[in-house]
Formats: C-alpha cells, structure tokens, sequence
C-alpha cells in the first residue's frame, strides 16, 4: 500500500514517529530501569542509620520484599534476628522501621503511624507506631529454643531428653523444614522432635514455630514451668505448604491446659493455613508461676507435620 | 504470490546470519550454568553415546533388542533424535575432535547450530515473501529475544524444535506456493525431524489442514483456481502422514519395538503432564485453573516491545491488504497459498493449548515459543512497510539534501538500529540471567520482581556463583546444591569452571554453603539454611539488576 491519499500520509506520519518513539523509547527506559537504585552496592549505606534508628521492639521491615535478601546480608541477625523474620503478626510489636526502596512501602505496615521519614541513599526510612500494640508476656517458642521445657510422649510414657548438639537435619529440595541441632529427642525417630525451626506456609511466608509431630498414639506434651501469663494464650499452628495443600491428611489438636487444667483446644485441617488461635486465661490470668503444658495429637500421624507459635499476651 | 528469487548474496547473507548467531551463542556459552533439563539430558547422551559406540564397533549387538531396550529405555518420555545429536556432537567433535573448551559445550553445540540455522531461516522467508531487509530485521528480532537468546544456548529441545517447526512450515508453504513433488516430500521428512525432536511438532497437521481450507475457501470466495491448491495440500498431507512417522520410527530406536505401547507411553506422559509450581503475579499455581492471561501477558512481559510492535504493524497491514483483496473479489490478489494466513495460525496453534485453563504453565516462556520466529517474521514484514512509508514520505521533502538523506543507506541503517537496539541492548545486558529477564513494559527485572513474575527456574544459575564457589569454599567442603540437577554440578566439575574438590550435598546439614535459587515455593529452602546454619544474612547474592536470582549461605 502506497501513501498516496492525506489519509495514508497521516498513517505513514504516525506508524513512522509510533515506530522511532517506541524503539528509542523502548531503549531509553530498559537503560534506566536497569541502572536504577539500588543496586547491590547501595545496601552498605544503611548500616549506621538502621542501628541508630532501630529501638528496642521495633521490627525491621523491607519494600518491596525481594528485596530483603540485601537488607539482610547488609544488615545482618541482631537486626533481623529470626524471631522477627519468622514473625506470625505484627501486633507483638511496638514500632516498625521500614526501610522503603523503588517507592514502595510495606503492605504489613498498614495501620501503623508515621513518625519520622528520611532518606539514606536511593532508601526511604521511615520509623512507624503500632496503634494495636499488644505487648507479649511469654514466648513459647524462646523457651523451646533453650531447652526451658518438659517434654513427654504418652502412650507409650517416655521423657524426651533436650540437647544441644545433636546433628541438624533439613529435608533438603521437598523435604521437611530443618530440626535444629538443640531439640528435645523423642522416641520413634527424628520425626517425632521438638524443637524450633521455620516453616513456609501456605503463601510460603517464613513461620517460626515449634515443630511438634504427633506421636502414633496419645499426644506429645510439652511442659513449661514457672510460666509469667498475661490475660490470654495466643497462636497459629499449621504445616508445611506442601504438606498442607493436598489435604490428605487427618486433623491435628493442639490442647492448652494451664495448672492442669485444660483452657482451650485447637483444630487444624489441612487447607487451614497458618491460622491463629486464642484462648482466654480466665482465673489464670496475669499468674506467676504458673505451668502451661501443650498437648498435641491426631487420630492417624501419617505426614502430620505440625507446628505452632504460642505466646502470652 | 510474487516471491523473491533468493540469489547468493541472500544464501550469503542466511550463513552470514546463522554463524553470527553460532559464534554470539559459542562465546556466551562459558559462563551459563547448566539447566536442570540439560543434566537429565546429558545423562541420557551419554547412555546413547554407548549405543553408537556400539553401532560403528559392533553393529549387530547395537540392533539387539535387548541393547536397544537396556539403552534407549532412558528418557524415552522424550524423542531420540536431539538427544541423539548432543551425543554424537561429544563422541565425534569433543572426544575424537577436541573443539570445545568445555565438555558441556559439545553437548550445547547441536542446538546452537539450529539456533543459528532457525536464524537463518527467517531470514530466508522474510527475504522471500518481503525482501532482503525484512529478512535481516526478521532473523534478528528472532536472535534478540532474550528468551530465545538463553534457550539457545542449551543442551534441551525447545530451541531445535522451534527450528524444525519452522523448517516444516517453511517447506509446506513452498510445498503449497510452487507445487511439484520436491517440497512435499521434504516437507513428509522435516515433520518426521519435528515428530523426533519435540511433541510440539504433534501440532503442525492442525496447523497445515486449517491453513489449506482457509486458502482453498479463500481462492473460491475470489473467484480463483481452487483445486491446484485441494492437489498441493493433499500431496502435502499425505507426504507428512507417509514420511513424518517414517523418518520418526528410523531415527528412535524405542520404539523399534513395542511401538504402539511405547508411542502410546510417550503421548500419555505429555498429555498427562504433572503440574509443577510457576509463580504469577504474586501467586503460585500448582493445578488447574491456570490463569488463562498467562501466555499473553508473558509474552508482552519478555519480548521486545519493538519487536511486537513492529509484529502488529506487519500483521495489521497484511489483514488490511487480505481484508480489501476479499472485498474486492480480485483475482489478481497474488498470494494464493496465504504466506500470511500461515504464519498467523502458526502463531495461533503454538499459543492455542494455552488458551485452556488445565494446560500446565510451569515452563515459562519457552512452551509457545515456535510461535517467535512468526512474530519475528510479521515484525520484518512491519519494518518493510513502515520504511516504504517513510521512503515514500521522504519523496515530498521540500530541499533535495534532506531528501537524498532519508533515501541513503545511513538512513536505512538508523532505521535498523531503532529496530534493534533495544532487544540488543535487553538480550545482551540479559546474559546469563535470561528467564529473569523482562521488558521495560513490566519495569524490568525489578518491576517484575515486585509484580511477583517468576525470576528462574530450573537452578541454572548456579553457574552465576561458581567463582565465589570457588574462592570461599575450602578444600574438600561441601555445598548443598538446591535445585541444580547432579548431572548438571558435575557438567560444571568436569568443564573445570568448579574446582574439583568441591562436593555436592543433597541437603543444608551435609553441607558448609547451601545454594538457594529462588522460586517462590522453593521459599522453605532458604528457611532450612536459617535454621541449619544460624544465620538470616546471606553470604553471597547475585542476580540481574540488583534482584537477588541465587544466593547462598555459609555456615557459622
């Protein structure tokens, strides 16, 4: 077709400038985009400020979240220690700081107030105020992780003794998450551990928890003394995604008694997610001294790898 | 249609193309790490490498049944016949001859060959249905893509079988345009290569029936000879049904024997497929429903934007030219075997399983990728008719410097740049994180990063780390090595790019450094090294951009 009419010349006009707008367009912004901070070097720059600005109770968080890598590798565990990697909510904390790149900021942090924002580099640091804060009494998973526990299987009775150096195992590509090399040891094989470790959860967020595989028979019971409570026990329990999705397998009960006396029971069907549970402390309210003791179980433990947070409120 | 005669200068210019993409694929080659599929592939080359070994030393042991079954029994879910290439390429070229730097690169070299002969090609049929400019800018839109750039280099069949897609079609259309008893019997043996190489080529019957009823309906509805075209398309589609299982059955010795079963074992493994987990938009998809936007949106998101733009110029002006010629009922419409109509059902079959929620998404891109050289073919045909435009537009310039200036070869030349630059700019720049990479459409790397689009699959990267690996890991020390098939570690040992002391672990606590290659449902891997090794902070990242693609840890 030849531009013979003004209707063609137009045609010619706009297909000619569409074409050189799009092919320098299309050239100019890959450059950009490519040279765009941050870059891996960048992440060195917000060492200081960090250190500086983070407080006591405050969770560090990244945007966008891949990202995250760089932030920890430059920042490394005493800002980012596990227990706030592996976070189950962000209520458990009094603050944030967000360290914010590309523009963006954290879809966690909804709800939380701005108090201060700055620029380090190609970063947005912005500090924040939890309005919901809610301050945590007792960790369970802190005490598992130091052996702060009594650990029996029922049915056959056995104690599971705690040591620290046990070799650490990881389920390697598909398998399951990494018993640690301090776990209480329980009959059956290593399976049937407990202890702290991290698991990928139906989003594949990263969950700290105690794994808690249920036992054949009776329940695993985990044992914590001379326990401070606050006004509730609150958690999640859940399994490994790929465990979880296929939905295959039986539910599993997680039963809170505290003083020996049995304060709420948790259910968890595969398909559940990481779900949270709470359950009011009543008369043991805000006891010192106090003994909280976990039982868990299922009617057939075929791939019921099972774990949970808890903590009191 | 009135095609162009190719003289030497085009069959210069084809080779030209193809060993300027041969040698661009040769030199990059060195610092790709080996793809998850390329480990099982070596594996089974090398089993297959014992059976011609047994063919030129002892010939009839080599046709025992037993040696057959014991032999060709690996990886028989897949066609012999590319498998069968990388393994003669290390016999004859590496092992005999010696011309490779690295082992792995014998086993690649097949398919870079076809790389640049699929180059070639386009080049061929753009210069033939549009000229010799079309031609140019087609092939090399095909090359800088930089999903095809990276699937190129590799030792798997998704390249070569783009080629004998292309090559199958290539001969139907001359099989269709000239007639004759040539082409359709070249066409019977391309499909019979196609048929060997990949289960992608199970679509070109489709492709060819629907494309003949069309021209034939066509050819009717304006009043032109019908039934030469009905003769061309059933000696066409008889040759395919005589040659295509044929040449099949002759180069696959598996199904030598127990055919039916073993043919109906390899179909039922595709049609069947498992589903593995592929990341979209933040979403990890491991069964059906897939999103049915995938291919489209993928497609936008990783080919070049000028690429596709100019795809959509050359389509629109050949609907145009279609839609005016059926109107006009004209018998001088010229293009009786319907180049174009071939071309877009091309397209249009490599896309169409996708249109299914049930068809797995897993591979990416590289699934529909034999609908590329089509795009790149249509974005010649643009690029052909935006520069007549433009020539034509230059005829009217007022002062005669300015209009002997937009008819030199300098302007021509700017005007292949604009083409080009970019995918260029994007594949080279790409290299060698090529199933990371994305176009400025999405933000790049990291705008698809945060629109939560897979970064890589198949653990390839490894090959990014391994002079970290190298530098930190101490004698004798372990590395877990993720999603890095066995096969494709020891391609790297055995290249010499790893040194040989390093030892592969199959799980964290086996090793002192544990690779993670991120895929979003490969998250709990990199939770297993927190936990194994005591530490949240990665030791080593690399990835394209500053997007973390692999990284690994180190324990305290």
């Amino acid at each position: 077709m030849m531009p013979s009419s003004p209707n063609s010349q137009r045609i010619a006009r706009i297909l000619g400038l569409g074409f050189v707008v799009l092919g320098l367009g299309e050239l100019a912004l890959h450059i950009y985009q490519a040279k765009r901070s941050p870059q891996p070097e960048d992440w060195a720059v917000l060492k200081e400020p960090v250190s500086q600005e983070k407080r006591d109770g405050d969770v560090v968080v990244v945007a966008p979240l891949w990202t995250d890598p760089w932030a920890r590798q430059a920042l490394g565990n005493d800002i980012f220690p596990l227990r706030d990697v592996g976070r189950s909510d962000m209520s458990r904390y009094a603050g944030a700081l967000e360290i914010g790149a590309l523009g963006q900021t954290s879809p966690e942090l909804r709800g939380f107030r701005e108090v201060s924002s700055k620029r380090v580099g190609p970063f947005t640091l912005r500090r924040l105020e939890n309005p919901n804060f809610s301050p945590t009494v007792v960790d369970f998973v802190d005490l598992i992780a130091t052996g702060q526990a009594d650990v029996t299987t029922w049915e056959p009775t056995a104690k599971c003794q705690f040591t620290k150096n046990a070799r650490a195992v990881a389920g390697g590509l598909g398998g399951h998450p990494t018993f640690p090399a301090a776990r209480f040891e329980c009959p059956g094989g290593v399976f049937f551990n407990i202890s702290e470790t991290v698991i990928a959860d139906q989003d594949f967020r990263p969950r700290r928890c105690i794994w808690a595989h249920p036992p054949n028979k009776g329940e695993v019971r985990i044992r914590f003394s001379d326990v401070t409570l606050g006004q509730v026990i609150r958690g999640h329990g859940g399994m490994y995604w790929i465990i979880e999705r296929g939905k295959l397998g039986v539910p599993v009960v997680l039963n809170v008694r505290v003083n020996g006396q049995e304060i709420g029971r948790y259910e968890h069907k595969d398909g559940d997610g990481w779900s949270e549970f709470e359950m009011q402390l009543g008369d043991n309210a805000n006891k010192k001294n106090a003994t909280v003791e976990f039982g868990v179980s299922s009617q057939n433990n075929l791939h019921r790898h099972f774990c949970f947070e808890a903590h009191s409120r | 249609m009135k095609t162009r005669k190719l003289d030497w200068k085009d069959d210069l210019l084809a080779a030209s193309l193809a060993l300027l993409a041969m040698v661009l694929l040769l030199s990059t080659v060195g610092n790709l790490g080996y793809a998850r599929d390329e480990g099982f592939y070596f594996a089974a080359a090398d089993t297959y490498g014992r059976w011609f070994d047994l063919l030129f030393t002892n010939p009839k042991n080599a046709f025992d049944q037993k040696t057959i079954d014991s032999i060709w029994r690996t990886n028989s879910e897949h066609p012999g016949l590319i498998k069968s290439l990388f393994a003669l390429s290390n016999l004859i070229l590496q092992k005999k001859l010696h011309l490779f730097g690295m082992d792995g690169t014998s086993y690649r070299f097949p398919a870079i060959a076809l790389s640049g002969a699929a180059v070639a090609l386009v080049y061929r049929f753009a210069a033939e249905v549009r000229g010799r400019l079309a031609g140019f800018v087609a092939a090399l839109a095909l090359f800088f893509m930089p999903r095809y750039f990276y699937h190129a280099h590799l030792a798997c069949f998704d390249v070569p079988v783009i080629t004998m897609f292309l090559l199958t079609v290539y001969s139907y259309w001359k099989s269709m345009d000239r007639g004759g008893k040539v082409w359709p019997v070249v066409t019977g043996l391309c499909f019979g290569l196609a048929l060997d190489t990949k289960h992608n080529s199970w679509f070109l019957p489709i492709l060819f029936l629907a494309h003949s009823v069309v021209v034939v309906l066509r050819a009717k509805r304006t009043g032109r000879e019908a039934k030469v075209l009905v003769e061309r398309a059933l000696t066409t589609l008889s040759c395919m049904a005589f040659f295509g299982p044929l040449v099949m059955y002759s180069l696959w010795p598996w199904i030598w024997h127990d055919t039916l079963p073993r043919l109906r074992a390899y179909a039922n493994f595709h049609v069947h497929h498992e589903y593995y987990n592929m990341e979209f938009f933040g979403q990890n998809y491991w069964k059906p429903p897939m999103p049915r936007l995938y291919a489209p949106i993928m497609t936008l998101a990783t080919v070049p934007l000028v690429t596709i733009g100019l795809a959509f110029v050359g389509f629109g002006q050949r609907a145009w030219a279609e839609i005016r010629a059926l109107g006009a009922k004209s018998k001088a419409h010229g293009d009786d075997s319907g180049v174009y109509w071939l071309w877009l059902f091309a397209i249009g079959i490599s896309y169409g399983a996708w249109v299914f929620p049930s068809t797995p998404i897993f591979g990416g891109t590289k699934h529909w990728m034999t609908a590329y050289p089509f795009f790149a073919l249509f974005a010649g045909i643009g690029f052909s008719y935006i520069l007549t435009l433009l020539r034509v537009e230059a005829r009217r310039l007022k002062q005669s410097a300015a209009q002997k200036w937009a008819r030199s070869p300098i302007a021509v030349a700017a005007l292949v740049f604009i083409a080009l630059a970019a995918p260029i700019a994007e594949t080279w720049h790409a290299h060698p994180w090529g199933l990371s990479s994305y176009t400025p459409l999405v933000g790049g790397a990291k705008g698809a990063a945060t629109l939560g689009l897979n970064r890589s699959f198949w653990g390839y990267t490894t090959g990014s780390v391994v002079d970290y690996l190298n530098r930190e890991v101490p004698r004798n020390g372990a590395v877990y090595i993720h999603d890095t098939a066995w096969q494709a570690w020891d391609m790297l040992l055995k290249d010499g790019r790893l040194r040989k002391d390093i030892r592969a672990a199959g799980a964290v606590h086996d090793a002192q450094f544990a690779l993670y290659h991120h895929e979003q449902h490969m998250l709990g891997q990199e939770y297993q090294a927190w936990v194994a090794y005591g530490t949240i902070a990665p030791d080593h990242i690399a990835g394209l951009d500053g997007v973390p693609v692999i990284w690994i840890y180190r324990k305290k």
